[in-house]
């Protein structure tokens, strides 16, 4: 085992012992196993970020589909973190830090990609592509995980039952509202930028901007999906279960698209 | 022990209220005088008494029979004679008397189980007691230790964690929907007693700012100004609602005031900002098919009262944590009751003389290192020990001198069992402050 592959263990613990601290903080409805899951999972996050660093040192990193799962996994955490301070909603890291988990977990088994190096010129647009869209990935993820705490207590508080227990410790139904109402304002930009940075990239590397790739196709309406969601959202007022419920389909639509296109088929977005 | 502790007293179970009535110690002049005719026939006293209890708490020199005295002191306040309150009073001893008391504290004794009311009341008698120079080492321990006692129950088990009056219940729904309530505002439709509780409860949440609606203006506006909120003519409620986030309604209207249809135009206006309806009528003012709609909540009377059903439940397990620790404390102090005497005390001081010596000589026989000649050890040993039981003689002698005296002294044998810690207690720093600050905080 050599240093990265302890590093990798290392960080997995910490994000496990985390979310064993958010969901201890859940059952007991008290704040220290969270603050304390909290700063373990900010542990990993930075031995995370070194892991990341060294691999992009190493020179292969840009072309392994495990560095982009890792940073992915990254990605959501800092999301996850800038919320947390932002808002104080500390429940959304019941479902970042273990999804963070799994998605690291999940990068190990993502080891070659023929994604083609980017030449000098095209490096920024490269690195904002993947910067925007990992970005708009986890706050994606965090909509949809205010989105789903939001529906499981509405509709608790609609039907009149209980709220004991874990119940009573979820955040208010206004502040999830919130929570997802800010990731959506802040993630659609931010996807939008990932994209049109990819066809510049695109652009300049392969001389054509769009080549009706199924990752492109699929990201195209997931756009359309996320504009529609953005518009009604900030546009419209919506607010409450159906921004709630979108948000939860076009985070599953991402999930799916990475899952399936970026690991079964043959496209040079694939990671395996 | 050299005292005997004794409590008598009478509450909603034992008695009616009539009989409560008649031997409430609650108005000044029969309290005081109560108190002042125990206070001279015994050693020290301790009076509560609320609208739901009256307890008196007496420590009096060991074997002597009190009950009779306490009794008839007890029933000249009123026009009755001691033989008319005998059957309503419950009597408990010594450490009977210690577990009722923690029990009292902590609320498991009260009518809403786990109420903190009445740690106040308990706190204000407890002044009094003092100020009139009738608590003294026993009632003054027993006393703080319940106050502990009581916040122990309250931070170890959830007894008061769940709102059980309707009121309540509705505020706390509030909290889970809106969260910060420091932006929203209230309304409320009809000017009852119930909608006056809701409003209490409300302003304590820190909402915004309350206005009331009702069909007589002038009612309106006496409730309103009890709350700095804003009177509304019945006629303007619906032109106010899209401004409202919290609406408790109880009027007294055969018809529904509130449809579905009315609040789907209110909620476009509020761009579908969410809404609470609260609505205590019956029968009810607002159309049950209101909380079908999309961001809008609505309990009625029935729904809160589930809520407050299921939570005193849930008190009732607690209340079974909270007697764990109250039967312990009474151990524990129990233990520290028996210690309060010349001989114990004499034997705890001793012994921690001993220990301290025994431990600094282990520390000076291991620098002297295995070399030392045997008769430099014993020698040191002698002196570790000398040394100590001298350093507690005159402490001893002046505790046997002020034990013979009048009173048995107890006051010093609990200040140096304090000073020497010979209870092993962990005394926070702010331990005193309350002697300070008069008797505010425990």
């Amino acid at each position: 085992m050599n240093a990265g592959d302890l590093m990798h263990y290392a960080v997995l613990l910490l994000y496990l012992t985390g979310s064993g601290g958010h969901i201890c903080g859940m059952l007991t409805r008290k704040e220290r196993p969270r603050l304390l899951g909290g700063v373990l999972t900010g542990l990993g996050f930075a031995l995370q970020a070194v892991s990341l660093g060294m691999m992009l040192a190493d020179g292969h990193a840009l072309a392994s589909g495990e560095f982009y799962i890792s940073l992915l996994s990254w990605c959501l955490l800092l999301v996850l973190f800038i919320l947390w301070i932002r808002l104080k909603l500390s429940f959304l890291a019941l479902i970042a830090t273990p999804l963070a988990m799994i998605m690291l977990m999940g990068s190990r088994g993502a080891t070659a990609s023929n994604v083609q190096l980017p030449e000098a010129l095209s490096g920024l647009f490269f690195g904002l592509h993947i910067g925007a869209l990992f970005c708009s990935i986890g706050l994606l993820a965090m909509a949809s995980a205010a989105g789903l705490g939001y529906l499981m207590l509405e509709r608790r508080i609609k039907t009149k039952e209980k709220l004991k227990g874990a119940w009573a410790a979820m955040p208010s139904l206004d502040s999830l509202d919130r929570a997802n109402r800010t990731s959506v304002s802040v993630g659609f930009p931010l996807y939008t930028l990932g994209l049109i940075s990819g066809f510049i990239w695109a652009g300049f590397t392969w001389h054509r901007f769009f080549s009706w790739d199924p990752k492109e196709i699929v990201a195209v309406f997931i756009w359309l999906l996320f504009a529609f969601l953005f518009h009604q959202r900030i546009a419209l007022g919506w607010r409450g279960r159906k921004p709630a419920k979108l948000a939860i389909v076009v985070f599953a639509l991402c999930l799916a698209s990475i899952l399936i296109i970026n690991f079964l088929l043959k496209t040079h977005h694939s990671f395996a | 022990m050299q005292h005997d502790i004794h409590l008598f007293g009478l509450n909603h179970r034992t008695a009616g209220v009539e009989v409560r009535e008649c031997f409430a110690l609650n108005d000044q002049e029969r309290f005081e005088q109560c108190a002042q005719a125990l206070g001279s026939a015994v050693n020290e006293v301790l009076v509560l008494s609320t609208c739901n209890r009256v307890e008196l708490l007496v420590v009096s020199p060991r074997g002597e029979d009190v009950t009779g005295k306490v009794l008839s002191c007890w029933a000249g306040t009123s026009a009755k004679t001691a033989d008319d309150l005998r059957p309503h009073v419950y009597q408990r001893s010594n450490l009977e008397a210690v577990e009722h008391l923690f029990s009292v504290a902590a609320g498991l004794d009260s009518m809403v189980l786990g109420e903190p009311q009445i740690l106040g009341q308990l706190k204000q008698a407890y002044k009094a007691a003092v100020e009139r120079g009738q608590a003294r080492v026993v009632v003054n321990r027993l006393l703080h230790k319940s106050f502990s006692v009581a916040k122990r129950v309250r931070t170890e088990t959830g007894i008061g964690s769940s709102a059980v009056s309707i009121s309540y219940a509705a505020v706390e729904l509030a909290k889970r929907i809106f969260g910060d309530m420091s932006d929203k505002r209230a309304m409320l439709i009809g000017a009852g007693e119930m909608a006056e509780l809701a409003a209490t409860h409300l302003v304590g949440a820190g909402v915004r700012s309350i206005s009331v609606a009702n069909r007589t203006f002038e009612r309106a506006e006496e409730l309103a100004s009890r709350f700095k909120g804003k009177p509304l003519a019945f006629a303007e409620l619906f032109s106010k609602l899209p401004d409202v986030d919290i609406v408790i309604s109880s009027t007294g209207s055969q018809e529904p005031i509130i449809r579905a249809r009315d609040i789907k135009g209110v909620l476009k206006k509020r761009k579908n900002r969410p809404m609470f309806f609260i609505d205590i009528a019956v029968p009810r003012d607002i159309d049950p098919d209101v909380n079908s709609l999309d961001n809008i909540y609505l309990y009625d009377i029935d729904d809160l009262k589930e809520v407050v059903e299921g939570n005193k439940a849930q008190r009732q397990m607690e209340a079974e944590k909270a007697r764990e620790i109250i039967h312990s404390e009474t151990h524990k102090f129990g233990q520290w009751l028996t210690s309060l005497d010349l001989q114990p005390t004499i034997v705890d001081l001793l012994g921690r003389g001993e220990t301290l010596a025994r431990k600094e000589l282990k520390k000076t026989l291991r620098r002297l290192g295995p070399d030392c000649p045997d008769e430099v050890r014993a020698a040191v040993e002698t002196m570790a020990l000398t040394l100590a039981r001298k350093l507690y003689h005159e402490p001893v002698c002046f505790l046997k001198r002020r034990t013979r005296e009048e009173g048995g002294g107890e006051k010093f044998l609990d200040i140096t069992r304090r000073m020497f810690n010979l209870d092993e207690e962990t005394v926070p720093d702010d331990a005193h402050m309350d002697r300070n600050n008069g008797l505010e905080e425990d």
